[in-house]
């Protein structure tokens, strides 16, 4: 890592001072930053402007030198890295990358091997206490962590050895946040999410199935901006980007509240963009930025493009009811033994207790009668 | 835990549980209730006993609720009725009406049904909640109401009441967030289920037993021993 500031690097690239404030400007936008010092400042509306922060963004920017990156994956597809790199936003995730120095990613780096093993050691030694870790895939805790060993050493050990010497822990993707789909029922490796393992050291969670490009670049520029991780929620996450469900921001919403719904993928309803609870929408739990970022460049998202949310972005998503069928629905039906044998107690403890009843109705009339 | 984690329990296992319960308890108070057995006439009837038990639902159930002047209870009691037959009337479109509760009879019976728009629904369940304040508070001033009101049926109203006023606010994306609603209206909704086998609600299953009884004895001609 060169102790050059991030904006003499651009600059050196060929960033005029001009695209330099309109990409700090862009971040600002990403980051969901608003001016509340200035709002309680008591000047007048009209110099409340967002250039304020986009100045002191584009400050930090000067200043700082780049934040060295260590990228870990466990049981994981590589998606989350695949959705960051193939991002069709290139100025701000160019920015971003522009911003931090990866240093170690098992997909992107070339080197291989004991090289790599070597490298990522001499880097967590020099930059100790300084550099972010992202974390992508869960970690599987059964047998010891057998389920996923890299160069002879478990998951478990590889994240707790990183993240003894980071500053801030990003998970992300759901598998990193919550444990994703290597967690779904049975759950055959113990899997767990990085916040449940590391309790010492700052944890965002960014869930996503992938993380959405934008929401991971709009965090990580936060933390190499202000030095310090964003407002989170209950979950780890960050609320400008988390704060709001899908069902809140979702285009298809007014045909939720005038009940127009599509009820199979091709009917009228479908082809005239309605509602798609019916077929199994979880835009209304689901907290994510999907409905107002997109993806490919803000081009569409899933419920745009007629399909239902799946919820990719909750804990527990693969367990959380079919994926097509309707949110308000029970997790599982009852089974038809279960429900018979309920029928089938009931009735015989009703017919006992009638049998009993009138034995005594008899007993009674019995006594009575001598 | 946190909410998703819960919602997931309440709309899995403790649902599953407690619709097990309020069908195993359902089945054992109907036995109880036919076995308790039928006093057959002593000397043949005149009159038509279906025909009785016709007359009395199309008049009483299905007629005179609707038209005002004839229920007694209407003029002697206009709040009761008033209030009693929106809350009825809510109740029951937003069960069975409502289009997310029409996917949980899709899911459980494996078929579903058209629905009315969120705002009809809605206004009726608006109605309903107001009604059930209503009733309380009238429960609560007319003393003869008061000597037969005991905890159980402040219970009723309340188990009714909580899964009423949650799924509104949670429609109406209300205070908090979605899945918290959620969560607590499932909770509700389970706890109502559980409470419902062993409360005065199971009239809405032995309301008919009563109704048929009483018009078999309307539609007799002759004398009831």
């Amino acid at each position: 890592m060169s102790e050059e500031t991030i904006y003499q690097r651009l600059e050196k690239n060929g960033v005029s001072r001009r695209d330099f404030l309109k990409l700090c400007g862009t971040l600002v936008g990403a980051m969901g930053l608003t001016v509340p010092p200035l709002e309680s400042s008591g000047l007048p509306g009209h110099l409340l402007t967002e250039d304020q922060t986009i100045r002191k963004v584009a400050q930090a920017l000067e200043s700082k030198a780049r934040i060295p990156v260590i990228w870990l994956e466990f049981q994981d597809c590589a998606g989350c890295s695949e959705a960051l790199t193939r991002s069709q936003s290139p100025t701000l995730i160019d920015l971003v990358l522009n911003t931090i120095s990866v240093e170690y990613h098992e997909t992107l780096t070339a080197a291989a091997g004991h090289q790599t093993e070597e490298n990522k050691q001499s880097i967590m030694k020099q930059y100790a206490g300084q550099y972010v870790l992202v974390v992508e895939g869960s970690i599987p805790m059964a047998l010891g962590g057998a389920y996923c060993t890299i160069g002879g050493r478990s998951a478990i050990d590889i994240l707790e050895e990183a993240a003894a010497g980071a500053a801030a822990i990003i998970s992300t993707g759901n598998c990193a946040a919550f444990g994703g789909l290597p967690k779904a029922n049975p759950n055959p490796t113990d899997a767990k999410g990085v916040w449940e393992l590391i309790t010492d050291k700052p944890v965002v969670n960014i869930p996503g199935c992938p993380a959405i490009p934008e929401v991971f670049t709009g965090t990580l520029a936060h933390f190499v901006i202000f030095g310090a991780l964003p407002e989170l929620d209950d979950l780890n996450r960050p609320v400008t980007f988390y704060g709001k469900t899908i069902h809140d921001r979702c285009l298809r919403r007014p045909f939720y509240e005038a009940g127009k719904f599509a009820n199979t993928f091709d009917d009228e309803g479908a082809k005239q963009g309605w509602c798609l609870y019916k077929l199994g929408c979880k835009g209304p739990t689901t907290h994510n930025a999907c409905a107002t970022i997109k993806w490919d460049a803000g081009l569409s998202f899933p419920v745009q493009s007629g399909h239902p949310c799946l919820g990719c972005s909750e804990p527990d998503f693969w367990d959380g009811g079919g994926f097509y069928q309707g949110q308000s629905a029970p997790l599982n039906r009852p089974a038809a033994t279960a429900v018979g044998a309920a029928i089938g107690a009931g009735a015989v403890v009703g017919a006992a207790m009638a049998a009993n009843n009138s034995a005594q109705k008899k007993r009674a009339a019995q006594a009575s009668e001598e | 835990m946190n909410w998703t984690t819960f919602l997931h329990f309440t709309r899995g296992p403790l649902f599953q549980v407690s619709l097990l319960i309020f069908v195993g308890g359902m089945a054992y108070r109907l036995v109880r209730v036919v076995l308790l057995g039928w006093k057959g006439d002593k000397a043949p009837a005149k009159g038509s006993k279906l025909a009785g038990v016709a007359k009395t639902y199309l008049k009483g159930f299905l007629i005179f609720p609707f038209i005002p002047w004839v229920k007694r209870t209407f003029n002697r009691n206009p709040i009761m009725y008033l209030a009693g037959g929106l809350f009825h009337l809510g109740l029951f479109a937003a069960i069975l009406l409502g289009t997310p509760h029409m996917l949980v009879w899709k899911s459980l019976l494996g078929f579903g049904w058209p629905t009315l728009p969120l705002p009809i629904v809605d206004w009726l369940a608006a109605a309903s909640i107001a009604a059930m304040i209503a009733l309380l508070f009238y429960r609560r001033t007319n003393s003869l109401l008061k000597l037969l009101t005991g905890p159980a049926e402040t219970l009723n109203w309340l188990l009714v009441f909580l899964p009423m006023v949650t799924g509104y606010i949670m429609t109406h994306h209300l205070f908090f967030q979605y899945e918290v609603l959620f969560s607590l209206h499932m909770l509700s909704v389970d706890v109502l289920l559980i409470w419902i086998p062993l409360s005065r609600i199971s009239h809405f299953m032995f309301y008919f037993f009563s109704r048929t009884i009483h018009g078999v004895e309307f539609g007799k001609r002759g004398v009831t021993p």
